[in-house]
């Protein structure tokens, strides 16, 4: 969710005036909401400002971001960063892929995803009771 | 009959940015959760240019990790996905000092990575460098933290307005976002 929510923020501050760029790596969910700017980085989820322990992967990949932000002629400007994970694209291949999963696995993430929305509720219940 | 000259140049089929929508869709419906999440989907974008050049802009930071709470369980590097550790209001922090931000509430592709280096997701340090060398005016003494929430309604009516209230107060000029 967190590339959705990110896109409606930047969708609304840029109605109010504020102009955004957003660093993400779900290209499609970030387009298909509609942005005005968006540095995409072709890794991994979880690693949308550069690669881990790569400090120059990091500041290409915020310059880039930069670069967007001040040169983007108009909405819906997206830049690919040229940085790749690896040579190997196999990766792409197993995220949620359930093509690649067994029953059996399938059968436990079932299970484990009850649990997490039970912890989610608990948790979001505190906080409402809190208010 | 596709004339394409197959040499070493040509990307294999599957070296495309993965599409997250289709990849989620099949897999809750393969898990059993009902209808299909209906994502953000919009025909108009807004767009607004930068009112002065890069180098006198202050720039503010948004980011959807979460501050680390010892209590909440494991939050990593490496840690399952964790529910408890998500947040549910937009919080702020000082951008002066270091932040021990987690990921470990979001579903990040937990078997190409395993969050060791909070540097690839919260560029907070490397945007403070970046601040004094000049390439942008400042950064804004806060940065934000936006809660990620299946329903969009949550965020288009209680979190982007109070995204905005906190940016407008510290006076930006631009903000950059990362989704983690």
């Amino acid at each position: 969710m967190c590339h959705q929510t990110v896109s409606l923020a930047a969708r609304y501050l840029e109605e109010q005036g504020i102009p955004t760029v957003i660093m993400g790596c779900a290209k499609d969910i970030v387009e298909y909401a509609g942005v005005p700017r968006f540095l995409f980085s072709d890794f991994p989820l979880g690693n949308p400002t550069g690669r881990p322990h790569d400090p120059e992967s990091q500041a290409i990949t915020l310059e880039l971001a930069l670069r967007v932000l001040e040169t983007a002629p108009g909405p819906r400007t997206t830049m690919q960063n040229p940085l790749i994970w690896s040579d190997n694209p196999d990766w792409k291949l197993d995220f949620s892929n359930v093509a690649r999963l067994s029953p059996e696995e399938i059968a436990r993430r079932r299970a484990e995803f009850d649990r997490n929305k039970e912890l989610a509720r608990g948790v979001r219940e505190q906080s409402q009771a809190a208010k | 009959m596709t004339d394409r000259p197959d040499g070493a140049d040509q990307a294999p089929d599957h070296d495309v940015p993965i599409p997250y929508r289709e990849r989620i869709s099949t897999y809750y419906q393969t898990l059993g959760y009902g209808a299909p999440y209906r994502w953000a989907h919009y025909a108009e974008v807004p767009f607004t240019p930068l009112k002065k050049p890069l180098a006198k802009s202050r720039i503010g930071l948004v980011t959807t990790a979460a501050p680390y709470q010892p209590d909440k369980g494991d939050q990593g590097p490496g840690a399952a996905y964790n529910g408890a550790a998500k947040f549910y209001k937009v919080y702020s922090g000082d951008i002066a000092t270091d932040h021990d931000l987690r990921i470990s509430h979001i579903g990040y592709d937990r078997a190409h990575t395993t969050a060791t280096d909070s540097n690839s997701w919260f560029p907070l340090p490397l945007l403070r460098e970046v601040a004094k060398s000049g390439r942008f005016g400042e950064l804004s003494p806060r940065f934000h933290g936006a809660p990620t929430n299946r329903s969009q309604r949550v965020t288009l009516e209680q979190d982007c307005p109070e995204l905005y209230a906190r940016l407008a107060e510290d006076k930006v000029d631009a903000a950059v976002l990362v989704a983690v």
